[in-house]
C-alpha cells in the first residue's frame, strides 16, 4: 500500500511569553497508508492536535515537511507552505462546528458552491451524502434545532460530500454521550469502507482509538511513544507510559533483595520470575484480568479481599498487596466474600524501572499552550 | 430531551418563610417599575391626547397632536432625525465591523493597546466631541479651516462642520464603539473552529469572512446598530451644538426649543409630548425594521472552548491598517480633546493659538462664575444617587426575574428593557408630566430629584442586566448547598448570592455613574434655577457664547471622566479574585 | 447515622407528576445507589429530602425524625433538616477559601471558634486536602473542589449523605479513584449514604443496595447488585443495567423461534411457569452470546473491535445486528473470528419479555 500522508522529521516549537519556548512536537516520523484508519493517541498537551492542525495547515511547521498524496504541501526548509484550502482534505471537529445561520442543505452544499459545481450536481451529491448520513429529510432545518449527534453527521456530511482521499477526525466524538459515541465510531468506518478514504483520528480515549484503529501513535509531552497495530501496543507495550494509557493497568512497587521480590509495605515474597540483572526498586506491571485469585497457597501471594464488586459480565476484587490496593477481574464463576482469605498470582507481568515518570510540572505547562 | 427542566426556586412549593420573603420581594419590584417606568410613558400618551377642561373633566383631543403634525418645523425636524440616524448608524455600524474584525481576527500589531484606545470614544461625551468639531471645522471661522484658508489661500472655508454631515460624522466617531465593542466580544466567543472548518471546505480567506464569520456575527452587529439608532434618533447633545447655528433642528432639539420658548408653561410641555410622541413613533418603526431583517434564521453563536483563533496575516497590509487606525484614533480622540484644552486657556476665543494668548483666566472665571461648583455637586450626587438606587433596584429586579420567576416576570422584564428603547428626551417629558404635582400632589419640579428620577428610569436596564449576567452564573446548587449546610434563606443571599454578584453590581454601578455624571439630553429639560447639572452648565456656557469657559469646565470634566474610569479598572481588577 | 424511609412521596411539578406513591428506605451505615435514567425523578427526591421542594403528599423520616408529613403538616425547613449534600457541580463556594467552605456548615450551627478550624481541618484530612486550605476553588481542580464539597458535608455530623452524581464531571481515571475514595470514607465513619446516579457501572462498583427507578418515577427494584444482576426484576432493569440484545422470538408450538429474518430453532429451555406471549424477545446480555461451532444458530461476523481486555463482534444475525463480547480468556481458548466468518452462536442464560413492552428505545 502507497503512503498517503509522510511527516518527515516535523517538529513544532511554539513561543509563549510566560513560559519560554515549548517544543510540542519532537521530530514526528508518521508513514500512513492509503485506506488506513490511523489514531493519534495521548494526554492532552501530547502534540496529537498541533500536528493534525500542521496536517490541516493550520499551523507552520517549524522544521520538516509533509507530503499528502505524493504532493509536498509544507515544508519549512523550503518555505512551502500551500493553505487549507488547496489540501483537499475532509476535517470534522470536535465542536461540530456546523455554521449555525445555514440549513442542513446549505451547510453540507457549501464545499460545493464554493468550487461552483452547478446545482443539479450540488442537489445530487448533497441529497447523497445526507442519506449515508441518515439526515434525508433535514435539509431546510437549522443544526440549533438538532441534537449533537445529527450535527456531527451534518460536519460528516459535509466533509464527504466532495469525496476527499484524506479525513482528519479531531477528537470527533468527545462532545457525544457514550452510547451515540459507539455508534458513530461504527458509522465513520462505514463510511470509510464505502468512500475508501484514509483517515486520521485523533483522541485522548484509548478505547475509542483501539475500537477504530487499523494502527495508532501513542504519544506523550510532544514525543511518540510507539506506533503500532492496537493488539501490539496493548500486548507489547515499550514504556511503562504506554502501558498505562491503553487499557486498565496495576503497576506494582516492588523491591528485588537476594534473587526474591518483596511488594512495598510487605514482607511476604512475591512469586514471580526475575529477568536478569534486575535488582532493587522496580515496578511490576500488570492487568486487572491478568492476575489470578485462587484459595490455593501455591505460588500465590497471601492476601484477603477488601471489597467485592459484581458486574454484569465479571466480578471484580479489591485486594491489598503490601500497601497497594489491587484490582482483579474475574469471571463470575470465581466467588469469594468479602474478608476471605485468598491468594494473587501474577501471570507474566512486565518490568519497569521506577523513575520512568516525568514530572508533573513539565505536563501542566505543556497543558497551558 | 430532558422530561423535565430542573428548575430553579419552586418558590410556591418552598418552606413556609421563602413563600413570603420572595413575595414580598415580587411586589417591591412591580410597584417600584410601574412608578418609576411605566407611569412617566403613561402620562406622555394622556397628556397628548386629553385635555382637562375647565369644568376639571378630561375629555379626548386631537388637535394638538395634529398642529404638531402638521407643522413644517415639525416635519424637517423629523426628516433630519431620520437622516442623520440612518447615517449615522450605516457607517458606524460599518466602521464598528470593520475595526472589531482587524482587532479581533488580523495579526495586526498593539492589539491590546489599540483595544483599550478604541474603548475611549465610548466614554468620552459626544457634545463635547461636537464643541470641540465646531471650534475646529465651524463654516464661520474654525480654526482648522482658517489654517486651510490662509494655507490654501482661499476665499471661504472649505469644510463645514455644521451641517446634516457634521453631525453625522461626529455622532459616528463617538458611536461607532457601540458595535465595536460588541463584534469583538462575538468574535472573540466565536469557536474558531466554525471558520476553519470553511477554509477546509476550500473557501479562500476572504470568502470565509464573507460568508461564515459576518453572519455569524449577525446578531451582535445588529444589536450595537440597533444601540446606534436608538441613541442616535434621540440624542440631542451633537445636533444642538453642531445644526443650531444653521437652523438645522432634530426632533430632541426641537423638542427642547418648544418647551424653552414656552417658558416652562404647560401648553409648552405638551407640545413637547406630542412632539415626543412622534419620536417615538420614528424609534417604533426603527425597532419594528429591525425585528424583521434579524428574524431571517435565528441563532445564537455557538461558544466553543476558547482554543486560540488563527489569526489572518495582513502580510503586506498590515503596517498601512496600523497607521490607518492610529489616524482614526487621533481624528476622533486626541484632535478633539487636544483641541478643548487649548482653546480652554485662550484669552480671549477666535485668538490665534499661540503661547502669548494662553492663560488660566478661563478657570478662574468660569469657577468664580456662578453655579459651577454648585453643577459639578448635582452632577456627582444625581449620578451617584442613581447609580446606587439603580444598582441596587437593579439587582432586585434580576434576582426577581432569575430565581424567583413569578408567572408575570416577562411583564417585569419588558417594563425594566422598556426605557432602553424609549429616547431619553422623550422620558424627561414623561417625568415632568408625572412629577410636577399631577400625581398625589407630589411636585419635583426644579429639585434635582426630578432629574435622579429620570436617571432612574433611563438607567434601570443598564443595571438590571450586568446583574442578570451575573446572577445566571450563580448556579442555584450555591445557594441550596448553604441550606443544607443549615443557612436560612436570607441568610445564603447574603452569605453566597450576595458576594458572589457584588463585582457585577458594582461594575452596574459605574456603568450608570460614568454617563450620567457627563449627561446632557435628559438634564437640559429638567434642570431648574438651582439645579444645573454639569452637562447643563458646559451647555450653557457655551449657548451663551462664553467658548472658553466652556472649554475650561470640559477639560475639568473630561478630567473628572478620566479620573474616575482609572478608579473603576483599578477596583475591577482588584476584584478579579472573586 | 440513621436510617432514611420515603413513605408514599408523591412530588408535582406545575401540572406534572414526578413521583407518585414513591417509598423507599435507605439502611443505616449502608450506600444505597438510586439508579435511573436522566428525568426519571431522582434528583426531585433528593430536593424533598432536602426541603427544597415540597411534595403534595408522604413522609420522609430521618431516625426517629420526623422530616416531612404531608398529613400533620410538618415540613422542617431546609437549613435544620441536617443533611449533608454533594452535587454534581461542586457547589463549592466561589469566593471562600477551602477552609472556609468546610467551615461553614459549623459557623451556622453556632460552634464555638476554636473548635470550628479543628474540626474543619479534619474533616480536610479525612478528604486529602489539609495543604489546599487557604486556596480558593478557582484554583484548584474538578477532583479537588469536589473533595471540598465532600469534606463540608462531613464536618458536621450530619444523620445522612446525599450524593447526588458527584463523579459525573470528572474524567475516566479521576472517576474511578474518587469512587474508591467515597467508599474508603463511608466505611471509616460508618455513614449513610444515598448515592444518586444515573450510571449503573458506577453504582455497581460503589453500592451495598441499589434501587432502579424507571422513566416514569417509580421504583422498580430493590436489592444487593448480585439480586439485580442476576435477576433483574424486569426488562427495564434487564436493559439499563449493563448492554443487552433484544431479538424479537416467536412460539411455535413448544418451541421457539427467532424471528429476524431467518427462523432457528432455539434449544432453550423455558424458565419454569413462564407463560409464553407469542410475539416475545429474548434479551441476552453481550456477554452471554457465546460461539459455538456446533450450534445450528449460524452468525456472520460484521465487524470485530480489540478493546485490550476483551473482543467486542457486531454480527449479522438474519436481518439483525447483535453484539457479542469475548473475553481475552474464551478469545484465547475458542480463537477470534475474522471479519466475515460465519459463526455459530449459543445464547447463555436468556430472558423473555413480551414483545408489546418493546417501545422504550428505538435504536
Amino acid at each position: 500500500m502507497a503512503d498517503q500522508i509522510v511527516l518527515r522529521n516535523v517538529t513544532k516549537i511554539f513561543t509563549t511569553k510566560t513560559l519560554g519556548d515549548i517544543t510540542a512536537v519532537d521530530n514526528f516520523n508518521i508513514n500512513v497508508h492509503e485506506g488506513e484508519c490511523f489514531s493519534f493517541l495521548g494526554p492532552s498537551g501530547c502534540g496529537k492536535s498541533t500536528t493534525l492542525r500542521m496536517i490541516a495547515g493550520f499551523e507552520d511547521l517549524t522544521a520538516g515537511e509533509i507530503e499528502l498524496c505524493g504532493k509536498l504541501v509544507s515544508s519549512s526548509s523550503k518555505k512551502l507552505y500551500i493553505p487549507p484550502e488547496e489540501r483537499g482534505l475532509g476535517m470534522v471537529f470536535q465542536a461540530f462546528a456546523v455554521w449555525p445561520h445555514l440549513t442542513v442543505f446549505d451547510n453540507v452544499a457549501f464545499p460545493l458552491s464554493i468550487k461552483r459545481v452547478n446545482k443539479t450536481e450540488i442537489r445530487q451529491r448533497v441529497a447523497e451524502a445526507l442519506k449515508h448520513t441518515s439526515l434525508t429529510g433535514l435539509e431546510d432545518v437549522y443544526p440549533g434545532e438538532l441534537s449533537g449527534g445529527q450535527q456531527q453527521r451534518i460536519a460528516l456530511a459535509r466533509a464527504i460530500v466532495t469525496n476527499p482521499k484524506v479525513m482528519l477526525l479531531d477528537e470527533p466524538l468527545s462532545n457525544l454521550d457514550p452510547k451515540l459515541r459507539e455508534t458513530m465510531r461504527f458509522e465513520i468506518k462505514a463510511l470509510q469502507k464505502k468512500f475508501g478514504f484514509t483517515i486520521i483520528f485523533v483522541t485522548h480515549d484509548q478505547s475509542e482509538a483501539m475500537a477504530i484503529s487499523d494502527r495508532m501513535m501513542v504519544c506523550d509531552m510532544g514525543k511518540i511513544m510507539q506506533i503500532d497495530t492496537p493488539e501490539n501496543l496493548y500486548n507489547h507495550p515499550n514504556s511503562r507510559f504506554v502501558h498505562n494509557f491503553l487499557g486498565e493497568s496495576t503497576f506494582i512497587k516492588v523491591t528485588v533483595k537476594g534473587g526474591k521480590v518483596y511488594p512495598k509495605g510487605s514482607n511476604q515474597e512475591l512469586k514471580i520470575n526475575i529477568p536478569k540483572g534486575v535488582t532493587g526498586d522496580m515496578v511490576v506491571a500488570t492487568r486487572p484480568n491478568e492476575i489470578e485469585l485462587t484459595t490455593s497457597s501455591e505460588e500465590g501471594f497471601r492476601t484477603h479481599i477488601e471489597k467485592r464488586i459484581f458486574l454484569t459480565d465479571r466480578t471484580e476484587y479489591l485486594v491489598p498487596v503490601g500497601e497497594q490496593m489491587v484490582k482483579i477481574q474475574t469471571p463470575h464463576r470465581i466467588r469469594f466474600n468479602a474478608q476471605d482469605e485468598c491468594y494473587v498470582k501474577f501471570i507474566e507481568p512486565i518490568w519497569y524501572p521506577v523513575d520512568d515518570e516525568k514530572t508533573e510540572a513539565e505536563r501542566n505547562k505543556r497543558q497551558l499552550i | 430531551m430532558k422530561l423535565f427542566k430542573q428548575n430553579n426556586n419552586l418558590a410556591a412549593l418552598d418552606g413556609g418563610r421563602r413563600f413570603s420573603l420572595d413575595k414580598a420581594l415580587t411586589i417591591t419590584t412591580f410597584v417600584l417599575l410601574i412608578i418609576i417606568v411605566l407611569i412617566p410613558i403613561f402620562m406622555i400618551i394622556f397628556n397628548t391626547f386629553f385635555v382637562k377642561a375647565t369644568t376639571g373633566r378630561w375629555s379626548l383631543d386631537l388637535s394638538m397632536f395634529k398642529t404638531q403634525l402638521t407643522d413644517t418645523k415639525n416635519l424637517s425636524a423629523m426628516w433630519n432625525t431620520v437622516k442623520i440616524a440612518f447615517f449615522t448608524t450605516i457607517v458606524g455600524t460599518i466602521a464598528g465591523v470593520f475595526y472589531a474584525w482587524l482587532l479581533g481576527r488580523s495579526d495586526i500589531p498593539a492589539k491590546g493597546l489599540m483595544r483599550a484606545l478604541f474603548n475611549i470614544p465610548y466614554m468620552f461625551p459626544p457634545f463635547l466631541g461636537a464643541m470641540a468639531w465646531d471650534m475646529l471645522l465651524n463654516g464661520r471661522g474654525g480654526y482648522f479651516n482658517k489654517f486651510l484658508m490662509n494655507l490654501l489661500h482661499l476665499e471661504s472655508a472649505p469644510l463645514n462642520i455644521n451641517s446634516i454631515w457634521g453631525i453625522v460624522f461626529v455622532e459616528v466617531s463617538y458611536y461607532f464603539p457601540f458595535v465595536f465593542m460588541q463584534v469583538v466580544a462575538a468574535l472573540e466567543k466565536m469557536d474558531p473552529t466554525l471558520e476553519e472548518c470553511a477554509r477546509i471546505a476550500g473557501a479562500k480567506q476572504s470568502t470565509v469572512i464573507w460568508r461564515i464569520t459576518l453572519p455569524l456575527t449577525k446578531p451582535a452587529i445588529s444589536a450595537g446598530a440597533l444601540l446606534i439608532l436608538t441613541t442616535s434618533l434621540a440624542h440631542f447633545g451633537v445636533p444642538s451644538i453642531i445644526g443650531y447655528s444653521q437652523g438645522i433642528y432634530t426632533l430632541p432639539t426641537r423638542i427642547y426649543a418648544v418647551i424653552y420658548n414656552a417658558g416652562g408653561s404647560f401648553e409648552g410641555i405638551r407640545q413637547g409630548a406630542a412632539l415626543s410622541v412622534l419620536l417615538v413613533a420614528v424609534v417604533s418603526a426603527a425597532l419594528i425594521l429591525q425585528n424583521k431583517i434579524l428574524s431571517s434564521g435565528s441563532y445564537d453563536i455557538i461558544k466553543g472552548k476558547s482554543t486560540r483563533p488563527t489569526l489572518i496575516k495582513l502580510r503586506g497590509a498590515k503596517y498601512p491598517l496600523l497607521v490607518f487606525c492610529v489616524i482614526t484614533l487621533l481624528v476622533i480622540v486626541v484632535v478633539p480633546l487636544v483641541m478643548i484644552v487649548l482653546v480652554s486657556f485662550l484669552k480671549a476665543y477666535g485668538l490665534p493659538l499661540k503661547l502669548e494668548n494662553f492663560s488660566l483666566i478661563q478657570y478662574t472665571r468660569v469657577f468664580k462664575g456662578g453655579g459651577t461648583i454648585d453643577s459639578i455637586k448635582n452632577s456627582l450626587f444625581a449620578s451617584i444617587t442613581a447609580g446606587v438606587v439603580c444598582m441596587l433596584l437593579g439587582t432586585l429586579v434580576a434576582y426577581v426575574v432569575q430565581k424567583i420567576k413569578p408567572k408575570n416576570k416577562g411583564a417585569l422584564e419588558f417594563m425594566s428593557m422598556l426605557p432602553y428603547a424609549i429616547p431619553g428626551t422623550v422620558l424627561s417629558i414623561g417625568v415632568i408630566l408625572a412629577w410636577q404635582g399631577s400625581i398625589l400632589n407630589i411636585n419635583l419640579y426644579n429639585t434635582i430629584w426630578i432629574i435622579i428620577v429620570a436617571y432612574l428610569a433611563r438607567y434601570l436596564s443598564f443595571s438590571m442586566k450586568t446583574s442578570s449576567a451575573a446572577l445566571l452564573q450563580v448556579s442555584s446548587s450555591l445557594e441550596e448547598a448553604a441550606r443544607a449546610c443549615g443557612a436560612s434563606h436570607t441568610e445564603s443571599l447574603s452569605d453566597i448570592t450576595l458576594p458572589l454578584i457584588r463585582p457585577a453590581m458594582v461594575s452596574g454601578f459605574f456603568l450608570i455613574f460614568l454617563p450620567a455624571m457627563r449627561e446632557v439630553t435628559t438634564s437640559i429639560l429638567l434642570y431648574g434655577p438651582k439645579t444645573r447639572t454639569l452637562g447643563v452648565q458646559i451647555y450653557g456656557l457655551r449657548d451663551a457664547g462664553m467658548i472658553p469657559q466652556a472649554a475650561a469646565l470640559a477639560t475639568v470634566a473630561i478630567g473628572i471622566i478620566i479620573i474616575l474610569n482609572t478608579l473603576v479598572n483599578y477596583i475591577v481588577k482588584d476584584r478579579k479574585g472573586v | 447515622m440513621a436510617e432514611v424511609r420515603f413513605e408514599n412521596i408523591t412530588a408535582t411539578y406545575g401540572k406534572k407528576t414526578i413521583l407518585k406513591d414513591f417509598s423507599l428506605t435507605v439502611n443505616s451505615n449502608e450506600i444505597l445507589c438510586l439508579v435511573g435514567p436522566s428525568g426519571c425523578g431522582k434528583t426531585t427526591l433528593v430536593r424533598c429530602l432536602l426541603g427544597l421542594m415540597k411534595p403534595e403528599s408522604g413522609k420522609i423520616t430521618v431516625g426517629d425524625r420526623v422530616l416531612f408529613d404531608a398529613k400533620k403538616r410538618i415540613n422542617i425547613p431546609a437549613e435544620k433538616r441536617n443533611i449533608g449534600i454533594v452535587f454534581q457541580d461542586y457547589a463549592v463556594w466561589p469566593h471562600m477559601t477551602v477552609l472556609e467552605n468546610v467551615s461553614y456548615p459549623l459557623k451556622k450551627r453556632r460552634v464555638p471558634k476554636g473548635e470550628i478550624k479543628e474540626r474543619a481541618m479534619k474533616a480536610l484530612e479525612l478528604v486529602h486536602m489539609t495543604t489546599y486550605a487557604n486556596h480558593l476553588p478557582m484554583q484548584l481542580s474538578g477532583g479537588q473542589q469536589q473533595r471540598v464539597a465532600i469534606a463540608r458535608a462531613l464536618v458536621v455530623d450530619s444523620d445522612i449523605l446525599v450524593m447526588d452524581e458527584p463523579i459525573t464531571n470528572l474524567d475516566a481515571k479521576l472517576r474511578e479513584e474518587m469512587l474508591l475514595e467515597i467508599r474508603l470514607i463511608q466505611s471509616r465513619l460508618k455513614s449513610t449514604v444515598l448515592y444518586i446516579t444515573h450510571d449503573q457501572q458506577s453504582a455497581l462498583q460503589l453500592c451495598d443496595k441499589m434501587a432502579i427507578m424507571e422513566p416514569n418515577g417509580s421504583l422498580c427494584q430493590y436489592g444487593t447488585d448480585e439480586d439485580i444482576i442476576l435477576h433483574p426484576a424486569n426488562k427495564f432493569t434487564f436493559e439499563f443495567i449493563g448492554v443487552s440484545n433484544m431479538i424479537p422470538v416467536t412460539c411455535k408450538g413448544e418451541k421457539i423461534c427467532l424471528d429476524c429474518g431467518v427462523d432457528y430453532k432455539l434449544d432453550v429451555e423455558l424458565p419454569k411457569g413462564t407463560t409464553f406471549a407469542e410475539k416475545s424477545v429474548m434479551g441476552v446480555r453481550m456477554n452471554d452470546v457465546v460461539f459455538d461451532e456446533k450450534s445450528d444458530v449460524k452468525a456472520q461476523v460484521v465487524s470485530k473491535v480489540f478493546l485490550g481486555s476483551e473482543y467486542n463482534y457486531f454480527i449479522k444475525l438474519g436481518h439483525k445486528v447483535i453484539r457479542v463480547q469475548q473475553s481475552m480468556l474464551d478469545a484465547k481458548l475458542s480463537g477470534v473470528p475474522e471479519d466475515g466468518a460465519t459463526v455459530g452462536i449459543r445464547f447463555v442464560n436468556p430472558r423473555f419479555y413480551d414483545a408489546k413492552e418493546e417501545h422504550s428505545e428505538a435504536v
